[in-house]
This record gives C-alpha cells, structure tokens and sequence, in this order.
C-alpha cells in the first residue's frame, strides 16, 4: 500500500509534467496540439541520439541539447503552421477544429520520419537504474531522480509565471486575449513563447522517460497526448494547481492499476474524467 | 415529416449510378472492385460522421468506436453461430441486430457527454473509441482467453455487395433526414444552439438522436465490412483511422454542404490507395504533409475552393450547390 504513495507520485510527477507543456499551449494559444506526445517521443530520440548512437554523451548533457533542439522544433512549427491557422480563421470554433486536423497531420509526420531515421525497434538510454528502498519497496534510483527533477521544473514554470513579465503576460492571455493586447502585451511573441516552451517541457520529460524506460518506441506519443488531455480536462484548461493535481491523480490511478489490472488503466482514466467532465464541466478545479 | 418534393427527372442519374454500381462486380476485376467497396465505405463513414458532427459542429472523434463495435459484434455472432453456440442468423439480420445494439449504445454515451461542447467533446468521444478498444481486448484476454475473432470466408462479390447495401442505406437514410425537420434542427443547432433552443427546438433530444442514429450508421458499415476479414483483432477493428478519416475526409471536401464528404471521401481514399502502392514507406508522412496543406490553404475545403470568386461553380450560379 505504501509503494502506491511513492509510486503513484513518480508517475504523477512525470505527467503533471508532461501535461503542462500542453495546458501551457493550449490555453495561452486554444490550440489543441495533439502531437505533443509526438514532441515528447521527438525528446526521446534526441536524448537516445546524442547518448547512444552518437558522441556518446552523458545523458543529462544530452537532455540539454535534446531540449533545445525540441523547442526549436516547435517555435518553428508554431510560426509555419499554427500561427497562419490562427490567420484565417474566423471564429474559435473553426481555430479549434482546423488546429486539431493539423496536428493530426503532425503526428502522422513526426511518428514516420522517426520510425524511418531510427527504426521501430524498441530503444532506451538506461542510466542510474540501481534500485533503492523506499516505503519497503525498491524503486529505480532514475525514477526517483527524474520525479525530482519534474518537480523542480513545474516550480521554476510556477515562478516564471508568476512573478516574471512575461509570464504574466502568458497568464493575461489565457484568462483574457482580446484585454492583454489592449494593454499592449504583443500576443504573437507570446503565442510563439507559449508554444516553444509546452515543446521544451516535452522534450525535458521525454528525455527523462528514455533513461527510465527500455520499450521507447516511435509510437510512444499518443498515449502520452491522451494522459496529458485527462489531466488537462480534470484540472481546468489554463489553471497551474488543477493541472498538477490532476497530474498526481491520474499517476496514482495509473500506477495503483499497473500493480493491479494494466489492461485497464487507460479505461478507468476515461471512466473518471468522463464523469467529472459530466459533474463539473469545467474541471475539478474549473471556474 | 419526410415532407419531400423530388420530381422524376432528378431520380434519374442517383438511379443509373445505383445500377452502374450494382453490375460493377461483372464489370471490374477483383483488385478494382475491392478500391470500389474501399471508396463506398469512406463515402458512407463520411456521411454518416457529417449527418451528425457537420450539421451540429459537435466534432466527434469517436466513429471508430461504433465502426469497431459493429464489425466486432457481427464478426463475433458469425464464429459462434458457425462453432453451433449461437442459432445462425441470415447475415443482415446479424448486422441489424448489431445496429441496434449499437443505437442504444451511442443513446446512453449521447445522454451522458452531449452536454459538453467543443474541444471537450472531441477528446471525450475519441476517449470512447479508446475504451471500447481496450475493454474488448481485456474482456478477450481476461473472460474468454481468446484472441481475435475467426469468420466464415465470403467470396468478394458478397463482400462488394454486402458493403453497396449499406452505404446505399446510409445516404437513403441521411438524405431523407437531413431534408426532413429533423435535418433543420440539426443545422440549427449548429448555426446556433441558444437561438434554437429559444425558438423551441428541444436540442438535447434532437442532439441525442442525432448522435445515436449517425453512430448506428456507421455501425452498420462496419458490420457490413466484417465479413471482408477471415479474422479480426480489436486493434484493428478499433483502429483510430475510422475516427480521423471521416473528419479528415469531410473537412477536405467541405463541411457546408452533402456533397462535401462525398468528394471528400472520393478524393482521398483513392489518393490514399495510390500513395500506399506509390511510396509505403512514406505513404503516412505524405498523408500528413497533404493534411497540413489542406488545412493551410484549403481551409473550405474543395468546395470552398470550388465555390471561390471567377469559379465555374461561380459562374454557373451553382454557389450554393
């Protein structure tokens, strides 16, 4: 029972991760990008590609140079796609549903060049995979860290948020875009800003995942997206603490479910969103 | 309330194309007439996905679900039926049975996620094709100890046929409810909820219908499609493709208008089919790269661009099509 306290909240931690890239992107911008799991695999490869394949490098070097590259990938996604999808169309309906059909396409492109570049075959960068007790049940030393490390990065995020201009800025354009450009917040940078950063969250986590982790395929990414999505619906589109709680939640419903029926967690996540989306439309933690 | 005035005269090409499509199993070879029976099940999954999500803008991603249980459900009925645990059926009773089912299905997923709007939806109803496919596979791996479904083997005629029927039925069916009070309500929703519900359309009831007749449609084609197979997985059977295509498809087309997912689905099934022989290998980033396009510089789809200022369309004074 007491490995679930410890376990539940490595995987938390991992997702709350992951899904802020994604609440960051799509509430400063309403664009749904179902391709973030594809940024967190994109992560992945990197990290696999500088440790593994070559210049051999330490993997935590390597999530730097991974993470970089990543969030380049999306600024430059965010400019040459969303933004002009962003042009043309007229209502938040049309920008909803075209920016979900794009992505799509994303997925589609990102899972193949990967699959092509480095095959389908299961990959991995183990690192710091020696076992320590915790609660009477022994955890991988690199999950442990990478839990760690996940937090810290959700803090700095909070912080930046925060207290930083620009981060206020972000903040001013989720809860009101038509007043924070009024107030001259320049809304393109910040969209742009937004989305490079839900990319280098991904990247980060996706990074940590491949040092856990031995099965890392190019198909890692949906399952990723649909995590991430649960955790945004449960803790409120644009809101920080939803978004970790829900994060944590979903972690401990998933890890208690690997411990007792893997088949069905990502059944038993649906059924829990679907009805708190059916009792609170907006979220456990919506306004 | 199928109220329908069509004279005589405008029946005539629907019914020279029903019958060019009726004798193409003597006409094609058997590699033709399976890209035949491929591009009549997108149409009709188009249509059936646009009968609901492009009257009332509520984007479903949940059309695999109902395709997946339908083929699954007739698949299954067929193997027991042949293994003597079930009283064989002729086979379009099994699939009508598979409709209903499916119909009450999507009436109690409809009164459950109908409330929630936009993008929510959209994640909710693609959750849903997500969970009837893992609770397929735990309920084979977990309950029966199998894997897959074996079937009966059909010859490619019966298949062709079998599928012909089915989207024969779903354009019938969808023509005449669109067409009819019921169409109106669903178009109303979509142009405005708040003002239909202040005219006096009860919009809950229209939505739930609208929502569980398009999902028996589409349940209906896979059903009809399930004997194409020898045998089937959940993987398969539930592949996401039967969710994205028809939007894919539709908003290629066009969303405004019937013949939107029509064109839509012609265009790209058969696009499809031609990359997957030109480039396997990099038939889906094609795809992909295409849908990005699409989205960019076709927002209105082919009819959109059809439609546009100097057009033939335009200039015919068919805009409106």
């Amino acid at each position: 029972m007491l490995d679930i306290i410890v376990g539940g909240a490595i995987l938390g931690a991992l997702f709350s991760l992951i899904a802020l890239g994604l609440n960051l992107q799509y509430g400063v911008t309403r664009i749904l990008n179902v391709a973030h799991g594809e940024f967190v695999m994109l992560g992945a490869y990197m990290t696999y590609l500088f440790s593994s394949l070559i210049l051999g490098l330490n993997p935590f070097v390597s999530l730097l140079i991974s993470t970089l590259l990543v969030s380049i990938t999306g600024l430059l996604v965010q400019i040459a796609i969303f933004r002009r999808i962003v042009n043309i169309s007229q209502s938040s309906g049309e920008l909803e549903f075209r920016s979900l059909l794009a992505s799509f396409g994303l997925v589609f492109v990102i899972q193949n060049v990967v699959r092509l570049t480095f095959g389908a075959t299961h990959i991995g960068v183990p690192y710091l995979y020696e076992t320590v007790t915790l609660l009477g049940e022994k955890f991988q030393l690199n999950m442990i860290i990478s839990a760690v490390i996940s937090v810290v990065i959700c803090l700095i995020l909070y912080f930046i948020l925060r207290f930083t201009r620009t981060g206020q800025a972000m903040r001013a354009a989720v809860e009101e875009p038509v007043g924070a450009q009024l107030v001259g917040i320049d809304i393109g940078r910040v969209h742009a800003l937004s989305f490079s950063l839900g990319a280098l969250l991904s990247a980060i986590a996706g990074s940590l995942l491949v040092m856990i982790y031995t099965n890392i395929t190019p198909y890692i990414g949906p399952e990723y997206t649909f995590i991430a999505l649960a955790v945004i619906v449960l803790g409120g589109v644009g809101n920080y603490v939803g978004c970790m709680a829900g994060g944590f939640l979903i972690g401990y419903i998933t890890y208690a479910l690997f411990k007792w029926e893997p088949l069905l967690r990502l059944v038993v996540v649906y059924i829990v969103l679907i009805i708190v989306l059916v009792i609170k439309p907006r979220g456990l933690f919506g306004r | 309330m199928f109220n329908i005035k069509v004279r005589p005269i405008e029946l005539v090409p629907s019914i020279l194309i029903v019958v060019v499509l009726a004798l193409a199993p003597f006409l094609l070879s058997e590699y033709y007439l399976s890209i035949l029976r491929m591009v009549l099940l997108w149409l009709a999954l188009s249509i059936s996905w646009h009968f609901f999500s492009g009257l009332t803008r509520y984007v479903s991603l949940g059309s695999a679900a109902f395709f997946g249980l339908g083929l699954y459900m007739t698949a299954k009925y067929l193997e027991q039926s042949a293994r003597g645990n079930l009283i064989p059926l002729p086979l379009p009773l099994v699939i009508l049975l598979a409709c209903l089912v499916n119909f009450v299905i999507a009436l109690i997923i409809g009164l459950t996620t109908l409330r929630i709007r936009g993008i929510y939806f959209a994640i909710l109803t693609f959750g849903i094709a997500v969970i009837a496919n893992m609770a397929v596979q735990w309920w084979e791996i977990r309950i029966t100890g199998t894997r897959g479904t074996y079937l009966p083997i059909f010859d490619a005629k019966t298949v062709y046929y079998s599928v012909l029927l089915a989207a024969l039925a779903v354009l019938l069916v969808t023509t005449m409810l669109r067409r009819s009070r019921f169409g109106l309500a669903l178009r109303m929703i979509g142009e405005s909820e708040d003002t239909a519900v202040h005219v006096g359309v009860d919009a809950s009831k229209y939505k739930i219908l609208g929502f569980a007749i398009s999902a028996m449609l589409i349940s209906l084609m896979g059903g009809s499609f399930s004997i194409r197979f020898s045998y089937v997985e959940p993987t398969s059977a539930f592949s996401p493709d039967y969710s994205l295509l028809p939007a894919i498809m539709t908003m290629l087309g066009g969303t405004g208008s019937a013949y939107g997912p029509v064109l839509g689905a012609v265009v790209l099934s058969l696009l499809q089919e031609y990359l997957r022989v030109a480039f396997a290998h990099h038939f889906l980033i094609i795809l992909g790269v295409l849908l990005v396009l699409i989205v960019l510089f076709m927002p209105d789809g082919i009819l959109g661009l059809l439609r546009g200022r100097g057009t033939i369309l335009r200039r015919k004074g068919w805009a409106e099509l």
